[in-house]
């Protein structure tokens, strides 16, 4: 199972994974940017088309240019509240439900390797870093299935024997050696 | 193969992590669209002159700025609300990305043939049900390891009698656990 060309992984645990929190920054500021550039679209048109129509009409009432659009304006940001909100739930929730269904397949592969079934492949969903971890179970249960395979072609090979006792006895206790390999 | 269902999938990610996730950024857009108003409030609170001529300059003068102002305000609104979600994110990600990310080093410890030792997340992790998955994984093959060295162990007792018997013994141990092996597919 050793593979000489894997580096042992440094010790240090860091807890921020750029392939994982990245996306979804990524996509909250997305949606923060569109909702603002709809909000400035939206405001700069009324806007202008309220303060042409007061200079016109001439609002004595009114105190400031505030007090002249500050309902358009309120209920404008309760709109971009809103729709960045339930924009940013629907993102938030396919993110549970992603990671619950990719995860959720990592968990039942482990699963079922420790039913002695290596070759299943996981199948996390293809969301980058669900499917890049998927991918590292599958490789490391195909290893151990690789090793297994192998010891046991060896042991078959060794029973059926028709071998030296010394070749025996060198190759029963390289077979030993190697199945203390297993899970160390 | 059991399916993604049978995995346990609801304790995976905690209810009320989810609802707290959703209540901070619930704050966070909250406080991004306050800002804004307080911006605009400032910019467009100055008073207007009392008389429709002042009125009409005041409001016909401001026209040219408009844009601008909501331009920066929205402006500040979007680098704000996006640098404060993106650390939000950040944090409150690092629950799922931290088991995942000790995972893989496991993984990859495992596969270069390092020992490998329990796995366990931090208290308020997420993706709790990976760790005993795992770890029952791993228990699976160590008890069958050392059924088979047991296996060979016994008969390797049998060479304190005469070689036949101990050659006997241990190809029939071999055939054991060759069989035994069978089970790995």
């Amino acid at each position: 199972m050793r593979q000489p060309g894997l580096k042992p992984p440094p010790s240090r645990i860091r807890y921020v994974s750029p392939r994982f929190q990245g996306p979804a920054v990524l996509a909250f500021t997305t949606i923060i940017v569109a909702g603002g550039a709809i909000f400035w679209k939206l405001v700069d048109a009324e806007f202008q088309r309220v303060f042409l129509h007061a200079a016109i009409r001439g609002h004595y009432t009114f105190g400031s240019a505030f007090d002249i659009v500050r309902d358009l304006l309120v209920s404008h940001l309760a709109g971009l509240f809103i729709g960045v909100l339930l924009a940013g739930s629907a993102l938030v929730l396919f993110l549970v439900a992603a990671t619950r269904h990719g995860i959720g397949k990592a968990v039942a592969s482990l699963r079922a390797s420790a039913d002695r079934d290596l070759s299943t492949p996981t199948g996390a969903c293809p969301i980058g870093e669900f499917e890049r971890f998927g991918e590292k179970i599958d490789a490391a249960r195909s290893d151990t299935l690789v090793s297994v395979r192998k010891l046991r072609s060896e042991a078959a090979s060794l029973a059926a024997g028709g071998i030296s006792p010394e070749e025996f006895r060198l190759r029963w206790d390289e077979l030993k050696q190697r199945i203390r390999g297993i899970a160390p | 193969m059991s399916g993604p269902g049978t995995a346990g999938n609801g304790s995976l990610i905690d209810r009320r992590y989810v609802i707290g996730l959703l209540l901070r950024l619930c704050v966070n857009f909250a406080g991004g669209v306050g800002l804004l108003f307080v911006i605009l409030y400032f910019a467009l609170s100055r008073p207007l002159p009392g008389d429709y001529a002042g009125v009409y300059l005041a409001l016909r003068n401001l026209s040219p700025f408009l844009r601008p102002i909501l331009a920066i305000s929205v402006l500040v609104y979007a680098l704000l609300a996006c640098g404060s979600t993106s650390a939000l994110c950040v944090y409150i990600l690092h629950k799922v990305a931290g088991p995942l990310y000790r995972m893989e080093l496991v993984l990859d410890q495992y596969r270069s043939g390092g020992a490998t030792r329990t796995v366990s997340f931090r208290n308020g992790d997420q993706l709790q049900a990976l760790a005993p998955a795992f770890n029952q994984w791993i228990g699976t093959l160590r008890r069958d390891r050392h059924r088979w060295l047991a296996t060979m162990a016994d008969a390797e007792r049998h060479c304190l009698q005469d070689e036949a018997t101990c050659r006997a013994e241990m190809e029939a141990a071999l055939r054991r656990v060759a069989e035994d092996m069978e089970r790995y597919r």
